[in-house]
């Protein structure tokens, strides 16, 4: 979340409550937006590291608010993040290891492995054909998250079904 | 088009859709026997959508052309409506493909040298219906399906999610017992394969029995019983409902960072 | 019912040029068809006409003066007796013209048997004691009308002028001169003065039969109850029909063997068109079945489609037939008005059309049938295995030769038995054509070659008036004449004595007349004879037999040693050496000499010079050419060869639309490949064009072997004797396949420009 933050700032200065506004109108309900006090948290880091400047701001009526903003050493790191390559891994799994090991556990075979994982895909591509149809048509962010997952989803049960052909 | 409501589905076996008992279907190539259809058992009721995945020649275009007498199966019952089927001629299945069954496939649905309108009439006229009242259904589909000013194109002028609309207009016009559909969305981008998947749903609904074969997961997903079919034979039939924690998030499949 | 119909007018209007070619084919047909119907019925109808009319006699025997000819009305059978009439030979003159003309003496009454029946003019009157009625086809090429004056000589020499008192037709013989002699009715006193010799008269008996078909066995019978000495010649209607309708039957057949083999080639070429449409139509088949068309729909489906195309163009052709038919330039124009004025007119062409119809209906019924069986799961097309390159074809390409050329040539017999069979489907129209080229070809040798087909003496030279000597003598001297054989005709009696036969002394044993000898040999010996086929099919008798013949009563024993070939008398001709006819009197007077002309000089110039040397004594006439009454033929054979082009056309649109669909992937691959459109183009009308040569050198072997046999079977039946067949030259037979297949190439440019220009995306897509 910290180089997400440290976009938002760099286009202007802004304290928590309204980044936390900020990122949840982005992604609309596609995704599950992070709490206020974790945003806290990943704020005061950014401040430690000296990649955003914190203000506290009085306000009449209300508590103080902290407003912040972002330096020149954030706006570098925040060019170094953009143009490098993203990298890491694509794809988390547990499945797969579940289902090469499984019958040495003689817990249970494989087949029963694969439909229940199946099932369990085809629950969530329907549980995310709602969500794309309940969002706003218009969001083409939010759409296009869904639909990454829906691609994502499809590339997981085509796997499940090439270890179905080859593991027995 | 406009039926009461989704009836409830019975569990009577007399009152089933359709019934499968053993049915086997291979083919011999080259001297070696390859099973499309292998010992299947099957049962869909009234109202049910059900599809049916697979790995490409695990058997799903066959049972459907089994299941909608388009092919013989080598040995098995069939029971359409609580008729018996399997060893009906190839007129009487012709026949009651006209009332009682609709057909859509992925490619080449449409008849090239008729009309879009025509297209869709051809079942209705077939049937024997009164030429008028078919036209005025035609009208009806063609404007739910937002094609009505299409319908005098031939279908070389029609895109491809076009022509699956067509195609489902027509296997509807007389209100079948069962539609069957071969990987309706096959050739489709994914736009027309949301209209198409919409279509479905709403017939759905209606309380329309639907079962099709399909690769594509979010078709599957919109259905109510997914079988899967491995080398022939049915390896698993579950029901899809939403997940159970109430999940079905993106972050149950990608989690964002940054 | 409906879905049928609505399919049906869809698949029409999105076939359309096809439709209309079906149609045309259809029509053309009929319309042949027709002419055919029309010129046979007409070959019986003016014999039939006039027989009935005129109350016919079916038996007319010529005997002797004296013979009492009563016995013949007690035979079994006879139903009348027409005469007996006292006849004499007389020649006729008219300008320079001598022909020969029997008088028949018969009453002032009209006879109630084979009553003439008068054309114009009127009957013969008592008061008029030189009056004449001639017969019509010998007064027309007489120029002779009613009321003219000719002058009749008689066998004495005496001349009298006659005054001809009117035409009348009769059945009693064919038309002159066809038939010789010509045949005039005078009063009995008229023929007394003008034969006064009653030794020089004989008598001619009809007899009207109860029952037509006992004609030959009634003959038989009555020379027997009168004696064969006395009997000089015996006639039946089934010569007389078959001498009056001599062309025009032959011409009739020719159309009817014609037009019902185009209409076999018509079936073949619409069961391909229609085959063709079923295996570019399998998608939508299929996609009919699932719909619910059951396999009899659409079986009924194809049917009716095709047989109401046909229908449309036999009506078309009928009525086409109908009205311009009569318009055509006669025979054909005079055949069809004839047959129109026929109370059954209207049965033939309900028959003609019914037949039609069902004969496309039958060649529809495989493809029909087919396209009930197609597999209702519409299949992605199952990949042809694939090969690989042939040596020929990397040979080819290693030579540098345009791949354009290559690749046509292997798309062209990729698939070797759907090749023959386009090519065997091609090839018969080409080899239709080539039968009517060697039809063709058989006419000129006529008119080119005519010492090839039995006319090697172009002029026929008459003495009148100066003796044999002075005749031969005269002619020999005469430039341009290379030989002069004298000849004579006799009628003589054959074994079984139902009909006469004509035996000819042609020539003697030293100097043999150059006969066209289709076997055997020639004549060496006194004894020895050549026969046409006709005289061999009506004697029994095969070449290397003897026979027995009687000739004015003198039996003649004759080995028969050759096979000639006789256009005249329907080949009922027995040829000897003048030897062989001696008689009591020593060797016969020549009647006239037949002359062979040197080559290159002109029949017309020696003729004249003749007719000045001999101050007109000889009376010189050009031999008749069967070729010249045959002229009508050639007319039928260009109809039939465009017809039969037409049909050829409609196998070739098939086979390029056909031959498209089955490389339709191929080009698009070709084409991201990198071939040029008009390459691509290239390969089509290349592979096209190399089935037409395939079948165009098949068609054409074929036909020459095909022709020469039809013809010569032809000539066999019809008497004139096998073996005047000529094969087509080689020129026009490689002019006919070269148009045929630059035709071929034209033909497939079209669509092959138009199939290669649809985009590349959408034609790979399609599959």
């Amino acid at each position: 979340m910290r180089l997400a933050l440290l976009a938002l700032l760099a286009k202007e200065p802004a304290h928590g409550y309204e980044l936390k506004q900020a990122l949840e109108q982005t992604f609309g309900a596609a995704y599950p937006q992070p709490n206020i006090g974790q945003i806290y948290v990943t704020l005061s880091r950014l401040e430690q590291n000296g990649l955003i400047q914190g203000q506290d701001v009085n306000q009449s009526r209300r508590p103080n608010k902290r407003v912040y903003e972002i330096t020149e050493a954030g706006r570098e790191a925040l060019a170094g993040w953009v143009a490098e390559p993203t990298e890491g891994p694509r794809v988390r799994d547990e499945f797969f290891m579940k289902l090469v090991l499984a019958p040495a556990t003689g817990v249970t075979d494989r087949l029963a492995l694969i439909n229940k994982q199946r099932r369990h895909y085809l629950n969530i591509m329907r549980g995310l054909s709602r969500l794309a149809a309940a969002e706003d048509r218009n969001n083409r962010v939010a759409q296009l998250l869904i639909e990454g997952a829906m691609l994502h989803l499809q590339a997981d049960l085509d796997w499940l079904e090439r270890c179905q052909e080859e593991l027995d | 088009m406009s039926r009461p409501g989704p009836s409830p589905a019975s569990t009577a076996p007399e009152q089933a859709m359709l019934q499968v008992k053993d049915l086997v279907k291979a083919y011999r190539a080259d001297g070696a026997t390859s099973w499309a259809v292998r010992h299947v058992d099957l049962r869909v009721d009234r109202g049910e959508f059900v599809a049916i995945m697979g790995p490409s020649g695990a058997g799903k275009s066959t049972l459907l052309h089994l299941l909608g007498g388009l092919d013989r199966p080598d040995s098995g019952q069939i029971w359409l409506d609580g008729r018996r089927v399997d060893d009906l001629p190839e007129s009487r299945w012709a026949v009651l493909r006209r009332r009682s069954i609709g057909f859509v496939f992925q490619f080449s649905n449409l008849v090239s040298n008729m009309t879009a309108a025509d297209n869709v009439e051809l079942p209705a006229l077939l049937a024997g219906t009164p030429p008028r009242q078919a036209r005025e259904r035609r009208e009806e589909l063609l404007t739910e399906l937002g094609l009505e000013h299409k319908a005098r194109s031939t279908p070389a002028a029609l895109s491809g999610g076009e022509q699956q609309r067509v195609a489902l207009a027509r296997a509807l016009i007389n209100e079948p017992s069962l539609l069957l559909a071969d990987e309706p969305t096959g050739s489709l981008d994914s736009r027309n394969t949301r209209d198409v998947l919409r279509l479905l749903s709403r017939c759905h609904e209606r309380g329309q029995t639907i079962l099709l074969v399909t690769h594509d997961a979010r078709v599957a997903s919109t259905a109510d019983r997914v079988i899967s079919l491995f080398d022939g034979e049915i390896a698993d039939d579950s029901a899809v409902s939403l997940p159970a924690n109430g999940g079905g998030t993106v972050a149950d499949v990608v989690q964002l960072k940054g | 019912m409906r879905a049928v119909l609505r399919w049906e007018f869809a698949d029409l209007r999105a076939h359309r040029g096809q439709a209309a070619l079906m149609v045309l084919v259809t029509a053309v047909i009929t319309v042949s068809l027709i002419l055919a119907n029309a010129l046979l019925q007409n070959a019986g109808n003016p014999w039939q006409r006039t027989f009935g009319q005129s109350n016919g006699a079916h038996l007319w025997l010529h005997v002797r003066p004296g013979v009492d000819t009563a016995p013949l009305a007690r035979l079994d059978g006879v139903a009348a007796v027409a005469g007996p009439y006292r006849t004499a030979p007389s020649t006729l003159v008219r300008s320079a013209e001598k022909v020969p003309l029997e008088l028949r003496a018969v009453g002032p009454a009209l006879p109630k048997v084979s009553r003439p029946l008068m054309r114009s003019g009127r009957w013969l009157d008592p008061s008029v004691s030189n009056g004449v009625v001639l017969e019509s086809s010998f007064a027309r090429s007489m120029w002779a009308a009613a009321g003219d004056s000719v002058t009749v000589r008689g066998l004495d020499g005496a001349t009298h002028t006659m005054r001809v008192l009117g035409v009348a037709d009769t059945a009693d013989q064919g038309a002159y001169p066809n038939w010789t002699p010509g045949l005039g009715w005078v009063l009995p006193s008229t023929l007394g003065r003008i034969e006064p010799d009653p030794s020089h008269t004989a008598q001619t008996v009809g007899l009207r039969l109860r029952d037509p078909a006992t004609t030959d066995f009634t003959a038989q019978q009555a020379v027997t109850a009168l004696g064969s000495d006395q009997v000089t010649m015996v006639s039946t209607w089934q010569q007389v029909r078959s001498s009056m309708n001599l062309d025009n039957r032959l011409l009739g057949l020719l159309l009817a063997v014609f037009g019902l083999v185009a209409l076999l080639a018509a079936a073949l070429a619409v069961a391909g068109a229609a085959g063709s449409r079923v295996l570019a139509q399998v998608r939508d088949i299929a996609m009919l079945k699932a719909v619910g068309f059951t396999p009899a729909q659409l079986v009924r489906m194809f049917l009716y489609e095709h047989s109401a195309l046909a229908v449309v163009g036999i009506v078309l052709g009928t009525a086409a037939a109908s009205g311009i038919g009569p318009l055509l330039p006669s025979p054909l124009g005079e055949a069809m008005t004839f047959w129109q004025a026929q109370p059954d007119h209207l049965g033939a062409l309900l028959a003609t059309g019914v037949g039609a119809v069902l004969t496309i209906a039958l060649a529809t019924a495989l493809p029909a049938w087919r396209a009930g069986r197609v597999p209702a799961v519409p299949t992605v097309r199952a990949d042809r295995p694939v090969r690989r390159m042939s040596l020929l074809a990397r040979l080819a390409l290693l030579l540098r030769l345009p791949p354009a050329l290559v690749l046509g040539a292997r798309d062209a017999f990729y698939r070797p038995l759907r090749a023959g069979l386009t090519i065997a489907r091609l090839a018969i129209p080409m080899l239709m054509i080539t039968v009517a080229l060697g039809s063709w070809a058989t006419l000129d040798g006529f008119r080119d070659h005519p010492e090839r087909v039995g006319l090697a003496a172009t002029l026929t030279a008459k003495p009148s008036g100066i003796d044999a000597a002075s005749a031969s003598r005269l002619l020999s001297r005469q430039a341009g004449v290379a030989a002069a054989y004298p000849g004579v005709e006799l009628q003589a009696l054959v074994p079984g004595q139902t009909t006469t036969i004509t035996v000819r002394g042609l020539g003697t044993v030293a100097r043999p007349y150059p006969f066209a000898l289709a076997e055997g040999r020639g004549i060496q010996d006194t004894d020895e004879a050549v026969a046409g086929q006709g005289a061999l099919d009506q004697m029994h008798v095969k070449v290397g037999q003897w026979v027995r013949v009687m000739t004015g009563g003198t039996p003649r024993i004759l080995h028969i040693v050759g096979r000639s070939i006789e256009p005249d008398h329907n080949g009922e001709m027995l040829s000897v050496g003048m030897e062989a006819l001696e008689g009591p009197v020593g060797l016969p007077q020549p009647q006239y000499y037949a002359l062979v002309l040197r080559p290159g000089a002109s029949p017309s110039g020696v003729r004249a010079g003749l007719l000045a040397a001999s101050h007109n004594q000889l009376d010189v006439q050009l031999t008749t050419n069967p070729a010249d009454q045959l002229g009508a033929v050639r007319g039928v054979v260009i109809g039939l060869v465009v017809v039969l082009a037409l049909i050829g056309l409609a196998e070739l649109v098939t086979a390029t639309g056909s031959g498209l669909r089955d490389h339709i992937r191929d080009l698009a691959v070709l084409r991201a490949m990198g071939l040029t459109p008009r390459q691509v183009t290239a390969v089509i009308v290349t592979s096209t064009s190399l089935l037409t040569t395939v079948a165009v050198l098949a068609g054409t072997a074929v036909g020459v072997l095909v022709s020469d046999r039809l013809i010569n079977l032809q000539g066999h039946a019809s008497g004139v004797g096998a073996g005047i067949a000529q094969m087509p030259p080689l020129g026009t037979l490689l002019l006919a396949g070269t148009i045929a297949v630059v035709v071929a190439a034209c033909v497939s440019v079209v669509p092959a420009a138009r199939a290669t220009r649809a985009r590349v995306t959408t034609a790979l897509s399609q599959f």
